[in-house]
């Protein structure tokens, strides 16, 4: 029953290419070119402030560029009802109508998703236990996080993107998100872009990584490549110094006779060579990797040789 | 099966007429904000008036009751409705487009089917109006005489004649407050104290014209001349005008939270 995939499948859902978005002085998206690819879960990581909410709204037409070409399924999206019909934007600051309750939320949002389920948002009601016949504006902040996951999850746009969709909702209902995205996301294909700064959490969800910082792209790769990227070497400072002489050291630590060094991508040659040496390799974490890059003060140095 | 990475399929957009009704059909979605709670405030003030219409009707001797019950007339009860509207106007603008924005909706779109919904609760509006103001004149002002549908700014038209006058005049109210809230969302508060600004300046300028060519007696002559119907129908004028701009302003405007 599996159809052949369409042509169109290498075509990238989305993009972007030297955009650049100024709010009078400032700066907010500064240059940035950036691919992502359809039938994919995409990362979009990276501080407060750093440009993630901006970079999304410019690519869902909300937002209007100051310079640089956007590009969604090949089209730009901009006042665009072909791309928009497609794509579906959950943000963490979405406005609702003053009278609005959740029940109104999903009565009408069929009439603007054409694959909206409703039985499964139903299903995710309950289990995100939202209250249908409330105020909006008197919910929690976290009732009103579940709104949006149920929406971006029950819409099955081909393009969804999620905003920090878990402000204020707790571990168990952020795991419950986690689990219906893949879930659902295996059983409906769709290019999906979650913006968070739990990277953590979401390392195991992501397929490609974008990691943004003050505007400008700072990595973006995939996932598997970038888990590969670095190893920590742990052993004794004598041998541990010894090892990494040669190679791109990312970060340093130490407690006394010992020493903890990350270092880039290690080869199978070079692990049996420290395997040797007995030295311990452990993998570093996506959120270890990108506070490594992200954080100035203490990648500076290294970098910038 | 699955098939590795296949490309989501697309969805096509559905045509214009489609996109532009889901918006109308989103701005009624609570009928409550739109259509119940403004009826049943109407009632109300049909209630308390006709109680005091009441309490003059008993207090004034049957031989003055025609006199006392035609300063009626100058009722205001009915404007209420229309300054609700001004407020629904805004609340579209504040409210429903951040949302509908949310939903993918494109501007245009979502200009065209919020205008549409106003014509269209215009439309029903004036109906009822039309039909109460019947409904007065032939149980005699409910009764003792009174005026609420009926008052000076409707009086001496026809049926035909009230249902325009409400329609168009409701529909001035939803757009002088869709485009004042458009002036909002695009520019924030700046644009609503500019916009102010050149309105006042506007009016002074236009009170210092007439009054320097010592025009107001023609003024005065023109409302009398034109009458209620004239004066909705001219009405018409600056609703096209505000609804034009609003449109044009709403076009680069982007909720900021």
């Amino acid at each position: 029953m599996s159809a052949a995939p369409a042509p169109t499948s290498i075509a990238p859902a989305v993009q972007v290419s030297g955009l650049t978005k100024r709010f009078g002085s400032f700066t907010a998206i500064d240059d940035v070119s950036v691919t992502m690819k359809p039938g994919r879960i995409h990362g979009l990581l990276g501080r407060n402030g750093a440009g993630k909410t901006t970079l999304m709204q410019l690519i869902t037409g909300q937002d209007f560029a100051t310079q640089g070409d956007i590009h969604v399924f090949g089209e730009k999206p901009t006042e665009n009802p072909r791309v928009l019909q497609n794509v579906c934007f959950i943000k963490e600051s979405q406005r609702y109508p003053e009278d609005f309750q959740p029940k109104h939320v999903l009565r009408s949002a069929p009439w603007f998703f054409e694959n909206w389920d409703a039985e499964y948002a139903e299903q995710l009601v309950d289990e995100f236990r939202l209250p249908l016949n409330r105020r909006i504006k008197k919910l929690s902040r976290g009732q009103l996080s579940a709104i949006g996951v149920i929406v971006g999850l029950a819409s099955r746009a081909p393009l969804t993107f999620f905003d920090e969709p878990y402000l204020g909702l707790d571990a168990v209902a952020r795991q419950l998100f986690y689990d219906r995205l893949l879930e659902d996301f295996s059983e409906h294909p769709r290019t999906v872009v979650l913006s968070t700064h739990l990277i953590d959490e979401v390392a195991n969800l992501l397929e490609h990584v974008i990691v943004i910082d003050q505007g400008r792209i700072l990595m973006d790769e995939d996932a598997e490549t970038l888990r590969t990227s670095a190893t920590t070497v742990v052993g004794p400072r004598g041998a541990v110094d010894e090892f990494v002489r040669a190679r791109e050291v990312l970060h340093r630590d130490g407690v006394g006779g010992l020493a903890s060094v990350t270092v880039a991508g290690l080869s199978a040659s070079d692990r049996s060579q420290a395997a040797a040496a007995g030295l311990e390799l452990a993998p570093v974490s996506l959120q270890q990797l990108i506070v490594r890059k992200t954080d100035v003060r203490e990648t500076g140095i290294e970098q910038t040789a | 099966m699955t098939v590795a990475n296949p490309a989501p399929a697309l969805i096509a957009a559905p045509p214009l007429g489609r996109r532009v009704w889901r918006v109308v059909r989103l701005n009624l979605v609570n009928k409550w904000t739109v259509i119940w709670i403004p009826a049943m405030i109407m009632f109300f003030i049909g209630l308390v008036n006709w109680l005091i219409w009441w309490i003059i009707w008993a207090a004034t001797s049957p031989a003055d009751r025609a006199d006392a019950m035609d300063g009626t007339q100058w009722s205001g009860g009915a404007f209420y409705i229309f300054v609700y509207m001004l407020v629904v106007g805004i609340q579209v603008i504040t409210g429903t487009f951040p949302f509908a924005l949310g939903y993918s909706t494109t501007r245009r779109d979502f200009a065209l089917g919020s205008g549409l919904t106003f014509l269209m609760l215009a439309a029903g509006y004036a109906v009822g109006f039309t039909l109460l103001s019947a409904i007065e004149e032939w149980t005699n002002g409910w009764g003792l005489g009174g005026h609420l549908f009926t008052s000076v700014y409707f009086d001496g038209e026809s049926l035909g004649g009230r249902l325009f006058t409400v329609f168009a005049t409701m529909l001035f109210f939803f757009a002088v407050g869709a485009f004042s809230a458009a002036l909002f969302m695009r520019w924030r508060m700046n644009g609503i104290l500019a916009a102010g600004a050149v309105f006042i300046l506007l009016v002074v300028g236009a009170i210092a014209l007439i009054t320097l060519t010592q025009s107001w007696p023609a003024v005065g002559d023109w409302f009398a001349a034109n009458g209620p119907l004239g004066v909705s129908a001219w009405l018409l004028l600056p609703t096209a005008v505000a609804a034009i701009a609003g449109y044009a302003v709403l076009g680069r405007a982007t909720p900021r939270s």
